[in-house]
């Protein structure tokens, strides 16, 4: 069944705590045997999915390489090896429901043709050491691990990954509960025997239609990073599938402009605008505020707008991928994909706005190639003033001229 | 100054009923009755400055208790701005919150924020930031925007001078003028029926002329009266005279709110002066900061200390935060918290969460003890496990709370 997946990527902590010889807090909360450390430390609900990747999503090209024991990670005090051996520890310890196993990959360039052989036989032998250190059956029956292990299927062509499929469909076929997939190429290749397995893909769709494309490939589990890309641009989504048929539209001729993928909060138009971001949606946003707030809140850099709009952008999500399974089970699935690419634009309309501000691992990574990530240590003073300023005050100065605060009544000219 | 103009009774969108006066102390416990609906009384209001508290719904707000928050004239005057704020029918409408909102004037951030600005007889005269252009801010102007955003207390403009300000001739003026500017903001306002004006007393530090500034003030009869000028670097023993002085001269059938105030010794102090309002952009703030408010003080949850630290914020606190798991709450921990500290904003809205309903926690249970005649005993078990022991309570706390009759050090 396609569902937004939870994906939920913990930061390493060791390298903070490697100095002092503290635990890192996230193997120290004390927890039951049976209860996930992950769940209690990230204080998650229960009935929420727990899948648990070493890369975050999408992934981050990372300057060091990787080895034959360790893969190479940006985590949130910087770039550091991976190693296989603490990937397994941290499964055990802290039982993830779903666990994306480790696999060589390059993020950006393509591989040679070296490169890919030693991508398949890393790949290969730290499938085979995890399974056999989760699920072995020289493992007695507690100390074996309850988490479903998503095997790699490598962005590569069968062929060049034939020896690890075919051990995959033989002897690693017991422990492995699903696949994680790297591109759409990968769905129509899977080997037959591995058919009925779970298939988790993280390709970085950019549409729906990606995803459409990718359910009809055979896609089961889904990333979305456009969701929040297009939460924090200011747009909310304005999809439903399948897409409304042309003649319960208020105009009776049929459409010649596609519909919009989504709405610009940011534009001008919603101003004073009272209504809801989409009529007839039902999540908290559009039942609780109208699309004036939102514009509102945006303008004013507000940490609220991005809140309301990841509610109603995950809401519109969950509706999308239940239509989708509906439909799947009506047989009208094709049909129903034919319809929307007809009904909508390909692309979302073009970001207008600023995001909110970014902090933390979230900010741009540095590289030859990226704009400098920390500002130039001369004028640093100036810097430290500024943040001081802004932890003063919540300053806001007026974004326009002496007739705009005449007009908007706030003072006169004199 | 002319004084006892002819004036004509103004109406009053409130009504304040006076449930308990502490037997001691000057603390009052009450219940203001306002347009959308009743707050009971002493209460902190956390500030929604531009119409939103922070990345909180108004449903997590109002979740902590919250029955009145602030806006800031200022801000919403730029943004949305008058005509949006028209077009859709008030702030309430605009930011979906129908509970009750208090506006200041935006003369305070006038002077704070903006270089160059200079107050006159008819307002506040600044350059705009943008182009430079003149511009003027008077009372009227304060008021019409104030009756667009459509708050249930307004504040008058007033002319406002750090209370540190060595100039006393200025701060006569200041004085004087915010007396006159509230004439001006009485005759402006339009909705007296649906909008309540609160006088600011001012006055500085000099005790004579705060009781000068009441008694014109007063005799105005605005249907609230708020003590503004404080919070601005003064030292506290200064701040608590100003405080007691006024409430001295005050009607007591009125709210009196304390602007500024938000750290919870000066809250509780406050209180036992007589206040019943307060607000503070700080603890919202702080929050965002990673610093929470418990019983025993601020934690700076940022601290190495507390990555291990798998307790709640405050044990047995019932916000949503901190309630556990099993009794419908989230259940963090200090722990997630340091670990989400400058990293995710979802770690500054639990902090948010917690220190509003921790003050307004504690401005209940302040309430409950006047009501119960049991206030001194709480101010001494408060400022105990506040400081950790009676020998570290601060002296200028002894020294206000004991002008209330109430020596803190005693069991």
């Amino acid at each position: 069944m396609p569902a937004g997946a939870q994906v939920s990527v913990i930061e390493k902590q060791h390298l903070q705590y490697k100095k002092n010889s503290l635990p890192v807090p996230l193997y120290a909360i004390p927890s039951g045997p049976h209860e996930s450390a992950l769940r209690k430390f990230i204080c998650a609900q229960n009935d929420l999915l727990l899948i648990f990747g070493a890369r975050r999503e999408p992934p981050i090209a990372s300057a060091p390489a990787n080895t034959d024991t360790s893969i190479a990670v940006l985590t949130s005090v910087g770039y550091a090896q991976l190693k296989a051996e603490e990937y397994l520890g941290a499964i055990q310890r802290l039982k993830p429901d779903i666990v994306i196993g480790l696999a060589d990959l390059l993020i950006g360039p393509k591989p040679g043709i070296k490169r890919r052989v030693k991508m398949v036989d890393r790949t290969h032998a730290f499938t085979t050491h995890a399974t056999d250190n989760l699920y072995g059956p020289e493992l007695s029956e507690h100390s074996r691990s309850n988490a479903a292990y998503f095997a790699p299927i490598l962005p590569l062509e069968n062929t060049q990954q034939q020896l690890y499929l075919e051990d995959l469909e033989t002897d690693l076929r017991p422990s492995i509960s699903g696949l994680a997939l790297y591109e759409p190429a990968s769905l129509s290749a899977v080997p037959e025997s591995l058919g009925d397995l779970p298939r988790l893909i993280f390709s970085g769709p950019e549409t729906p239609h990606d995803l459409l494309r990718e359910v009809e490939l055979g896609a089961d589990l889904l990333t979305i990073p456009f969701l929040a890309n297009a939460s924090d641009a200011g747009m909310a989504f304005t999809f439903v599938f399948p897409a409304p048929s042309a003649d319960t539209s208020p105009e009776s001729n049929p459409r010649t402009e596609p519909l919009p993928l989504a709405g610009d909060l940011w534009a001008p138009s919603n101003t004073t605008d009272t209504g809801p971001l989409i009529e007839s949606c039902s999540c908290y946003a559009c039942q609780k505020h109208h699309r004036a707030y939102l514009h509102h809140l945006l303008s004013a850099k507000e940490m609220l707008a991005w809140t309301l709009l990841q509610i109603h952008n995950h809401h519109t999500m969950d509706f999308f991928f239940a239509g989708i399974r509906q439909s799947i089970e009506r047989g009208t699935f094709e049909e129903d994909v034919r319809t929307f690419q007809q009904t909508y634009a390909s692309e979302f309309p073009e970001t207008t706005g600023q995001g909110p501000r970014l902090r933390g691992y979230k900010l741009p990574t540095s590289g030859r190639a990226q704009p400098r990530r920390y500002p130039p240590a001369y004028g640093r003073l100036d810097i430290a003033a500024g943040k001081f300023a802004e932890s003063q005050s919540d300053l806001a100065t007026p974004d326009t001229g002496a007739d705009g605060l005449e007009e908007h009544g706030f003072a006169e000219k004199v | 100054m002319s004084t006892t103009p002819p004036r004509k009774a103004m109406p009053s969108a409130l009504t304040f009923d006076l449930e308990r006066k502490c037997s001691t102390t000057k603390a009052r416990a009450s219940t203001l009755k306002l347009p959308h609906g009743s707050v009971s009384l002493p209460i902190f209001m956390p500030v929604a400055t531009q119409a939103s508290l922070k990345g909180l719904t108004y449903d997590q707000l109002k979740q902590t208790g919250c029955m009145l928050c602030l806006n800031n004239t200022y801000h919403l005057g730029l943004k949305p701005g008058q005509a949006v704020l028209d077009k859709v029918g008030g702030a309430h409408k605009l930011q979906g919150w129908d509970r009750n909102i208090l506006t200041d004037s935006g003369g305070f951030q006038m002077v704070s924020l903006l270089e160059l600005a200079e107050v006159t007889e008819e307002g506040v005269r600044f350059l705009s930031p943008h182009d430079g252009t003149p511009m003027l801010l008077t009372p009227e102007h304060s008021i019409s925007l104030q009756n667009s955003i459509g708050s249930d207390i307004i504040m008058q403009l007033d002319d406002v001078i750090a209370t540190t300000s060595p100039d006393h001739t200025r701060i006569h003026e200041a004085m004087e003028r915010s007396v006159r500017w509230l004439d001006r903001c009485i005759a402006a306002h339009k909705n007296p029926e649906t909008q309540n004006l609160f006088c600011i007393i001012q006055g500085g530090l000099d005790l004579e002329l705060r009781k000068k500034c009441c008694e014109e003030m007063v005799a105005r009869d605005t249907p609230g009266i708020a003590i503004g000028g404080l919070s601005g670097g003064e030292a506290k023993e200064e701040f608590c005279k100003v405080v007691d002085t006024c409430t001295g001269l005050l009607p007591e059938h009125k709210p009196r709110y304390v602007m500024g105030v938000g750290y919870q010794e000066d809250l509780i102090v406050g209180v036992a002066l007589g206040a019943d309002m307060f607000d503070c952009v700080w603890p919202t703030r702080t929050a965002r900061f990673g610093t929470a408010l418990v019983s025993t003080g601020n934690l700076n949850l940022r601290h190495a200390s507390f990555a291990h630290d798998f307790k709640a914020v405050e044990e047995g606190c019932d916000c949503m935060t901190c309630k556990p798991r099993e009794e419908g709450g989230l259940g963090i921990t200090r722990a997630y918290l340091h670990h989400l500290a400058a990293k995710e904003t979802a770690g500054a809205h639990l902090l948010t969460i917690h220190n509003v309903h921790y003050l307004l926690k504690l401005m209940g249970r302040a309430r409950q003890a006047i009501l119960e005649d049991q206030f001194p005993a709480f101010l001494r078990s408060f400022f105990t496990t506040l400081y950790g022991e009676k020998p570290k309570i601060p002296s200028w706390v002894v020294g206000a709370l004991q002008g209330v009759g109430v020596n803190v050090l005693e069991d």
